[in-house]
């Protein structure tokens, strides 16, 4: 072998298994209105089984499933109280992981704890911090509060929830893709910057209207002309995208949640969730038809990236042109949750910024979209008139 | 689980780019007039004048900064003085 690379040679595509160690961070679960019926939920996270739990007291617990005495599962057991009683022989956890009371023993025997998992309630979602290490959350390692999530302007969260059979690193390599979301989403972006620092990677993304794709607007109906998105991951797994929508006569704000915990190596919980701001242009239930709209649109686009997962092979060294965004990059940031915290390097949580060339993407998009309409328009045209 | 390196910087690397403001050294690179790629440290970070003074955004994640003009300007001179090449193929 010489070191001057032939350039005939096959490039080999190289993937290592998925790590079996989880993120570090915290984990949206859900919604709380989703646990909060009073009943034990059973959650597949983490390469475990958790427990989670409202106690009477109101406040929500998460712990490992397996009962410590016999290793019933208490998923399937009962809330009593603010504890959780095991289906087996009815050991009461609390929501701190300690045996509270066996009803029919005298006393609680030593080491009757099991793991409990910190939990952060916000903006009506249900977080947990996962550490292999053990730790707990850090001061500095938080969430930002979504302030239309608790306010009257804004709807309620429409939300949405799916298994997808792969590692997760593929949905966060889509925070760099630009060009999928041209080929996968039938977005036009215009725009493209990423941003990692710390904890975060931003992407800002500003986009046209795609009129091949979307049917165009209806007589009396404000034309969308594109959309302006800030979304950044907030650690490992929680990305809050504050959407704006530009119509001919208004903006239309948005926020969007895109999350997931893992289930384990090769699957994850990939949720979404969505809220818009009423406004004065949005009269009635406009505002909640427009979320539900929404909603649907955003199930669409992960359909079609879980369509390319399905088929696609994990790749740890994708070749990259000069429009693609930063993967590596990307990578190497979320590789700082997958080690212990006295193994963070510098260059994983350093300041990162890419802002992407979009001429040549924007010139030859163009192109295709008007190819796109010049058929669709031969074809309607070739249909037979209506007598 | 180790992250390789990036086809594209190791045909064409970083080079540093000193910010005429605050002295900041970045490291960066250029696949055209538009694309850069600015790698910043924390003596950076630290250094830079400008963002002490943002303004955050509005909306869930305004703390981020997205960029300081005085480094942009900076790196655009050293691009056009050739420190930071640009290859040329009409972008
Ligand atoms: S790096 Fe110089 S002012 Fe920001
Ligand atoms: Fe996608």
């Amino acid at each position: 072998m010489t070191a001057v690379q032939d350039t005939d040679e096959i490039r080999r595509i190289e993937a290592e298994a998925a790590p079996t160690r989880f993120a570090r961070g915290w984990h949206c679960l859900g919604l709380i209105r989703d646990f909060a019926d009073g009943k034990p939920h059973s959650i597949l996270a983490f390469g475990q089984k958790l427990v989670v739990f409202r106690g009477e007291d109101g406040s929500i617990n998460v712990l490992d499933a397996y009962c410590r005495h016999m290793g019933g599962d208490l998923s399937q057991g009962t809330v009593k109280g603010n504890e959780v009683a095991c289906p087996f022989h009815d050991w009461r956890w609390g929501g701190d992981g300690k045996c509270k009371q066996i009803p029919y023993s005298r006393r609680v025997p030593l080491r009757a704890r099991t793991a409990a998992w910190p939990t952060l309630q916000q903006d009506g979602m249900l977080f947990v911090w996962n550490d292999p290490e053990g730790n707990p959350p850090p001061a500095d390692v938080t969430i930002p509060r979504i302030e239309g999530a608790t306010s009257d302007e804004w709807t309620e969260w429409r939300w949405y929830s799916t298994v997808v059979n792969t590692n997760c690193r593929e949905v966060i390599d889509n925070n760099v893709d630009m060009a999928h979301f041209f080929y996968v989403h039938g977005s036009f972006p215009t725009y493209f910057k990423n941003i990692l620092e710390g904890h975060t990677a931003t992407q800002v993304m500003k986009g046209l209207s795609r009129e091949d794709v979307r049917p165009p607007a209806k007589e009396g109906q404000p034309k969308l002309l594109g959309n302006t998105s800030v979304a950044t991951y907030h650690g490992p797994s929680f990305m809050i995208d504050d959407l704006t929508y530009h119509y001919e006569n208004m903006d239309l704000q948005s926020v969007l949640i895109n999350c997931h915990y893992p289930i384990d190596a090769n699957s994850f919980v990939l949720q979404y969730g969505v809220i818009v701001k009423r406004s004065e242009h949005l009269p009635g239930d406009a505002a909640e038809q427009l979320a539900i709209g929404m909603g649907d649109y955003i199930r669409m686009g992960f359909e079609q990236d879980v369509q390319i997962w399905r088929n696609k092979t994990r790749i740890d060294n994708p070749l990259l042109c000069e429009e693609d965004g930063p993967v590596y990059q990307l990578r190497r940031w979320y590789e700082q949750f997958y080690v212990d915290v006295a193994d963070v390097q510098p260059e994983m949580v350093e300041r990162f910024e890419y802002e992407l060339d979009t001429t040549r993407p924007i010139e030859s998009w163009r192109k295709e979209v008007e190819a796109n309409l010049a058929r669709r328009a031969a074809a309607a045209a070739d249909q037979p008139q209506p007598a | 689980m180790t992250v390789r390196a990036d086809n594209r910087f190791l045909d064409t690397p970083m080079r540093a780019v000193e910010c005429r403001r605050c002295s900041a050294r970045v490291e960066v690179r250029k696949s055209s007039w538009h694309q850069t790629s600015v790698q910043w440290d924390a003596a950076a970070t630290a250094a830079c004048h400008e963002r002490p003074h943002a303004q955050p955004l509005p909306g869930p994640n305004g703390k981020f900064f997205e960029s300081c003009s005085a480094l942009q300007a900076s790196i655009q001179e050293a691009a056009l003085g050739g420190a930071v090449p640009v290859p040329d193929d009409g972008y």
